[in-house]
């Protein structure tokens, strides 16, 4: 197809999660032929294994289709997929900026979710068309019409003549096709302009170098083209562009002004493509970078270490890795009395957090112990220094704190009216500060509260969830700092402290919570020859104490007939055991005690 | 002249014990022969030149041990032949220790004599409890009361050194039983009395018992509370134990037993037999099928000195002697204590360890951890 601005559509897909975006993207491939069904597996765009697994999308991905429309205008069509979850609206953010427009996929049975208002409201920030989808039209309990009118009345967009789909069942896919020609407009970038390419992803391929995907914004790259990076001002010569297909790659002799694709140029470190740069050309340079990302500031740290210190290379080689198509991701090398050398690591939530820990863990095959998330406190010192801490462990001596500040969330949790009560009890119980309550469509009610952001990461999802039989949905973003009484917990095992099992709490929370860490640590930690005091303490004073009892009986009665395999292997296996513990003092402390401490009962 | 120790396995059984999962057959008599036939052709292999070179060039034999599976169970004349033929593997000492395993309700006037003229100088038996309720449950074929006979029988056909084998940490056993059946085994005057707690071995009944509830061993504390109530009354009785599980007379320890944690060579034969010999480990198939149709000398691995060393520390800590802290220092070139002072001295505050004449021991606090002591003590070696 020759190149013509008009007839090109980007767009991405946007919903709540499980309302059906990964099957209408697959419907999608499959409509416009891209896919021959035979290689089509479920949610083809998620090509990682925990994408598939969880049903989420986590990495931004663009492929490109060809659309022969119903009055036989050949288009083509760029569909950039986003994750749902509100860890990685940061990822939302960057593929977003690369369309013009946004298809946005409403469950006709559950209608609006917290998650569809929040990229709606993102979609709107970047200034794209929002054409409505009805989904999972077949469901028995489907009501288009009133979803239709819940979306006109909430978001006030025009619902008139949307398409009503079932992605499952391969339903008014084509409906979907020519709402998108027809209604989201065509890229006006210009050609003639010095090259502008906003980078909206990166990844390490091993043939082609570490892969720039782009959207062109004005100007055209071609192979043999000498780029350079705007922000990070290195220069590379272009060895391939193209396009994407769903499962691999579509070289083309140039990307041009409305284009999204690839640009390949010999890049030995992925780290020379930053996320939200902008590439121009170094013979006729672009006068200014496009707009950068907003950019993101990591909520919730954590200490990442390898079970086996021999690994430290390895995780920092993973983390590299990871770091470089996930610009939201943070981590810098940290040691600990108990764990050895790891990494202080900063996400933007708990649902990023675990992603992070699972990648690591699956694709780079790596054992990892991990402390308990914390957030970023601010310490205002009593010679007027503000210092912000991401780790209890460098938390200042008392007496050198004047006060202390917390990060808030402006908090929004959607429920159907049964579960109010269960859900103020939960925010009270978190330190939560009401401000306001508001019913919504199909008799659900949505709640706005202030919570310190250290509640939330506790164990606010799970409670959430238990507490409403998981009908509620969880929204929140950062509010600002406020002043509170927080101490430092540490425990001590066997009169030692160990670093890596402080956390910073309010007052108030200090005594249970240390209580319940002892009792976790008494659970997790093993008998061992030796009676072991495990106690909680702020500031030196003892607030909780259990004990491991000492071991009583480890022996085997017989080695029957000089056979001494038995034993040997008993030996062997405890050895292992042995070899997966820290050491914190005389005592022997698993991985997973360090882990055990974040669960509540 | 190296000493040598022979273990002869005969694996064959009147009936299959609830906690046994070891090499034993019941109900295959139509092999015995066959079995002592294949012994014998192990035996002459072992005779002539082997990659050991002539074993009856180097070595003298000092103890000979017939274990089970239940030897008392088959043919006399078996066992005598094959003790026979043992000779040819090296010449016995002439204060060789001979010993056959047996069950209390296997034994005859006339298979006793036969085994003395064979030269047996030692018996254990198989008694595990003086309670009928019990021995029962265990699955024994015996009675309490057997034993006593058995006793009597073997005193009878010249037996002055016997061995009753005894169990404690059974279901349903609780410490006046266990009580009961010390006084019953002191009573009959042996000069050897072997205590061991249960181990619930996977895949046997006693295991499926266990799991399913209907069988509730004893707790810790009590398992070691059984251990020290033996150790109590058998030492006012006169017996010194000597090892975690064994007690005698002074001057009856089993030098067959002491060997494999002395790590002395020597050499199984039969079924599932294991071997110590010229720094080799090597056994023979468990299965009976698969001794019979010749496999042999499995798992044939030279010992590093790293293996050497955390046997030595394993097997030596297990006896009241103790590691010999010279002979360890003179094979392995460094102090035992090097690198272990932090762990040595927790354990000898800790009441765990001693260390004395050149010997470290286990207490017998001790000892009822000996595998996480011995475990901490192999530190990074």
């Amino acid at each position: 197809m020759k190149y013509d601005q008009s007839r090109i559509r980007n767009f991405c897909i946007i919903a709540h999660i499980d309302h059906g975006k990964s099957t209408l993207a697959d419907r999608i491939l499959e409509k416009t032929g891209v896919m021959q069904l035979r290689d089509m597996t479920d949610q083809v765009l998620d090509s990682m294994e925990l994408e598939r697994e969880r049903g989420i999308t986590i990495k931004s991905k663009a492929v490109r289709m060809p659309y022969k429309a119903k009055d036989g205008t050949e288009y083509e069509l760029n569909l950039i997929d986003t994750p749902g979850h509100v860890d990685f609206t940061y990822e939302v953010s960057r593929a977003l900026a690369a369309c013009e427009g946004a298809v946005l996929v409403v469950d006709a049975s559950q209608g609006i979710e917290a998650q569809t208002l929040a990229n709606v409201y993102m979609a709107l920030d970047h200034d794209l068309e929002i054409r409505p989808v009805i989904n999972k039209i077949d469901l028995p309990s489907a009501q288009p019409e009133v979803v239709k009118q819940e979306i006109e009345d909430e978001i006030g967009i025009d619902c008139e003549g949307c398409p009503l789909v079932s992605a499952k069942q391969g339903v008014g896919i084509e409906d979907v096709l020519e709402d998108i020609v027809n209604n989201i407009p065509a890229p006006r970038d210009d050609i003639d302009a010095p090259l502008q390419a906003l980078i909206f992803d990166s990844y390490y391929d091993n043939y082609r170098g570490a892969i720039s995907s782009v959207r062109v914004k004005a100007g055209s790259v071609k192979v043999g083209d000498r780029i350079r990076m705007m922000a990070g001002k290195c220069e590379f010569d272009v060895t391939e562009v193209g396009a994407y297909l769903p499962l691999g790659y579509s070289p083309r002799e140039s990307l041009n002004a409305g284009e999204v694709g690839y640009i390949a140029a010999s890049i030995k470190d992925i780290a020379d493509i930053r996320v939200g740069d902008t590439i121009t050309l170094a013979t006729n340079p672009a006068a200014e970078p496009l707009p950068g990302y907003k950019p993101v500031l990591p909520m919730v740290y954590c200490g990442i270490y390898p079970a086996d210190g021999a690994d430290y290379e390895s995780l920092r080689d993973a983390l590299e890795k990871l770091r470089l198509n996930d610009a939201a991701l943070s981590y810098e090398p940290e040691t600990s009395v108990a764990l050895g050398y790891g990494f202080r690591c900063g996400f933007l939530g708990l649902l990023h957090m675990e992603i992070i820990q699972q990648r690591l863990e699956r694709e780079f095959d790596l054992d990892l112990v991990t402390t308990a998330p914390s957030v970023v406190y601010k310490v205002i010192k009593t010679d007027g220094e503000t210092v912000m801490i991401d780790n209890p462990t460098n938390l200042p001596p008392v007496q050198e704190i004047d006060w202390m500040e917390e990060p808030m969330v402006d908090a929004q949790v959607i429920t159907p009216q049964d579960y109010v009560g269960a859900i103020m009890e939960l925010c009270q119980d978190k330190r939560g500060t009401f401000r306001d309550m508001k019913y919504i469509e199909g008799g659900r009610v949505l709640l706005k509260y202030d919570l310190p952001l250290n509640e939330v990461i506790y164990d606010f999802f799970d409670q959430l969830k238990s507490r409403t039989r998981g009908y509620a949905s969880f929204d929140y973003e950062l509010k600002g700092y406020e002043r509170s009484d927080l101490v430092k917990l540490d425990m001590l095992l066997n009169g030692e402290q160990c670093d890596a099992l402080s956390i910073i709490v309010h007052r108030d929370r200090a005594y249970p919570r240390g209580r319940s860490i002892a009792e976790k640590l008494k659970e997790a930690i093993p008998r061992q020859l030796f009676e072991i005091p495990i106690q909680a303490a702020i500031g030196g004073k003892v607030i909780a104490r259990e004990t491991v009892k000492a071991l009583r009986k480890d022996v085997l009665a017989k080695c029957y007939g000089g056979d001494i395999s038995r034993k040997k292997k008993l030996l062997e296996k405890q050895k292992e055991g042995k070899k997966r513990m820290r050491q914190v003092g005389s005592v022997s402390v698993p991985s997973e005690a360090f882990m055990a401490v974040l669960k509540m009962d | 002249m190296k000493l040598l120790s022979l273990y002869l396995h005969v694996p064959f059984c009147a009936k299959k014990c609830a906690y046994c999962d070891f090499a034993s057959y019941h109900g295959r008599g139509t092999d015995w022969r066959r079995y002592f036939d294949e012994i014998a052709t192990e035996i002459r292999l072992w005779s002539k030149e082997t990659d050991f070179g002539l074993i009856s060039e180097t070595y003298r034999v000092r103890s000979l041990f017939i274990g089970g599976g239940t030897p008392t169970l088959v043919d006399a004349n078996h066992i005598e032949k094959m003790i026979d033929a043992c000779r040819g593997i090296a010449p016995f000492e002439d204060d060789v220790e001979i010993t056959i395993e047996g069950n209390p309700g296997t034994l005859t006037p006339e298979k006793l004599a036969i085994y003395r003229r064979a030269g047996v100088n030692r018996l254990s038996l198989g008694a595990q409890s003086f309670d009928d309720g019990l021995l029962q449950s265990l699955g024994r074929i015996h009675t309490a009361a057997q034993i006593g006979q058995a006793v009597g029988m073997a005193r009878d056909a010249g037996f002055d050194n016997i061995n009753l084998d005894l169990m404690y940490a059974l279901p349903e056993q609780g410490m006046d039983q266990w009580r009961d059946t010390l006084d019953a085994a002191i009573d009959l005057g042996v000069e050897h009395l072997s205590a061991y707690s249960l181990i619930v071995e996977p895949g046997t009944p006693m295991a499926a018992r266990v799991a399913s509830g209907t069988a509730i061993v004893p707790d810790d504390d009590a398992v070691n509370a059984m251990q020290r109530a033996a150790i109590d009354r058998l030492t006012v009785a006169g017996y010194r134990r000597y090892e975690i599980s064994n007690y005698a007379k002074p001057g009856y320890e089993c030098r067959h037993n002491l060997v494999y944690w002395n790590r002395g060579d020597y050499l199984g034969l039969g079924c599932a037999a294991h071997s110590l010999l010229g720094g080799h480990r090597f056994h023979n198939p468990d299965a009976l099928d698969e001794y019979l149709s010749g496999g042999r000398r499995l798992d044939d691995t030279v010992l590093t000195p790293q293996d050497a060393m955390e046997e030595t520390l394993m097997l030596s800590t297990r006896t009241v002697r103790g590691l010999d802290l010279a002979a360890w220092e003179r094979a392995y070139g460094t102090p035992f204590a090097r690198g272990r002072e932090r762990a040595l001295n927790a354990f000898e505050r800790a009441g765990l360890v001693e260390t004395g004449g050149g010997f470290l021991r286990l207490t017998t606090r001790g000892m009822e951890v000996q595998d996480a002591v011995v475990l901490e003590l192999m530190g990074e070696m």
